[in-house]
């Protein structure tokens, strides 16, 4: 597996804040932002984990359970970090012609980033 | 008729008749001539130089909307104020993609390295995501009318063509991209 530059936001800050500080103790910028992959009945389920595996780095197991959650749940969180880390992968994925969005993760007790999912465990909203 | 791509000693390798050449050229050269910003008279040479656009403003095509989305989903002020930001550049990147596509068309055999495949695959999936917005496919049971579409001799009207053309794009893409992720896989 290649580790692509810009990987990285759930395994070096979210790991910390999230068994450590308290909500309380979390500042603005510390609040942590999501990478929101949305569903659209044109991009190909192989292209989306292609762009997954090569873009983030993820192997071809985790690349397919969050094409599988965007496809059948309409939207996946596939990565977080801070505001300027989540709306530069966006940039990136409107690139490849996903549909991306960037949206405040929801609370501050979101258990941070267990390492293998991203969105797994996270407070659902609306 | 086209090959599938493969993926084998020589990397990623596809052939096209000419006919689906052309057709791909214009393809290609029709979203290329959708990205190109408008140049405005008022627009600051200096902040063009280095990708702000302070005059760009949410597309109203929808399909253009499609492939330079809103980077937030309920948020129309955010979101203008990013695609000052970084409009501009995404939509270079994409002619780039295209372009780059493009050129490819001009060999005899269409020989791909990993950075021709990845710029492919975009300009694919630019020119699919274009396609199906003049479909109107909304939804998974839109596109599976389209996609049962697949006779040439049926084409009668531009809306079967299209479909046709969508539907012979999805297949390039689909072989190539599998051609891809094959050519990531680690050797034994």
């Amino acid at each position: 597996m290649t580790l692509s530059v810009a990987l990285g936001p759930d395994t070096q800050e979210s790991t910390q804040t999230g068994t450590a500080v308290s909500t309380d103790a979390l500042t603005a910028p510390d609040i942590p932002w999501n990478l929101v992959i949305w569903n659209d009945p044109v991009n190909l389920m192989s292209y989306v984990s292609y762009v997954f595996q090569s873009y983030f780095g993820y192997s071809e197991t985790k690349a397919n359970k969050l094409m599988m959650e965007v496809h059948k749940k309409g939207r996946s969180i596939v990565a977080h970090g801070s505001k300027e880390q989540v709306e530069q992968h966006a940039v990136a994925m409107h690139g490849y012609g996903l549909w991306a969005t960037v949206e405040k993760a929801a609370g501050g007790n979101s258990g941070g980033g267990k390492n293998g999912g991203p969105g797994k465990g996270k407070g659902k909203r609306g | 008729m086209a090959k599938a791509f493969k993926y084998g000693l020589k990397g990623i390798t596809g052939f096209l008749e000419p006919a689906e050449r052309e057709l791909l050229r214009s393809l290609f050269d029709d979203v290329v001539s959708m990205l190109q910003p408008e140049e405005s008279s008022s627009q600051d040479p200096l902040a063009a130089l280095i990708g702000l656009d302070m005059d760009v403003r949410e597309p109203s095509d929808r399909a253009l909307r499609r492939l330079l989305p809103n980077v937030m989903k309920d948020d129309g002020a955010a979101s203008l104020e990013f695609r000052q930001l970084t409009e501009r550049s995404l939509r270079e990147t994409k002619i780039g993609a295209l372009r780059a596509a493009a050129l490819d068309l001009d060999k005899d055999e269409l020989v791909l390295a990993a950075a021709d495949a990845k710029h492919w695959s975009m300009a694919l999936n630019d020119v699919r995501l274009v396609l199906a917005e003049r479909l109107d496919i909304q939804d998974e049971a839109d596109a599976d009318h389209v996609h049962q579409m697949q006779d040439w001799s049926q084409a009668e009207d531009v809306e079967s063509y299209l479909a046709l053309v969508y539907n012979f794009t999805t297949w390039l893409q689909e072989s190539l991209v599998q051609a891809m992720l094959q050519s990531m896989e680690p050797r034994p």
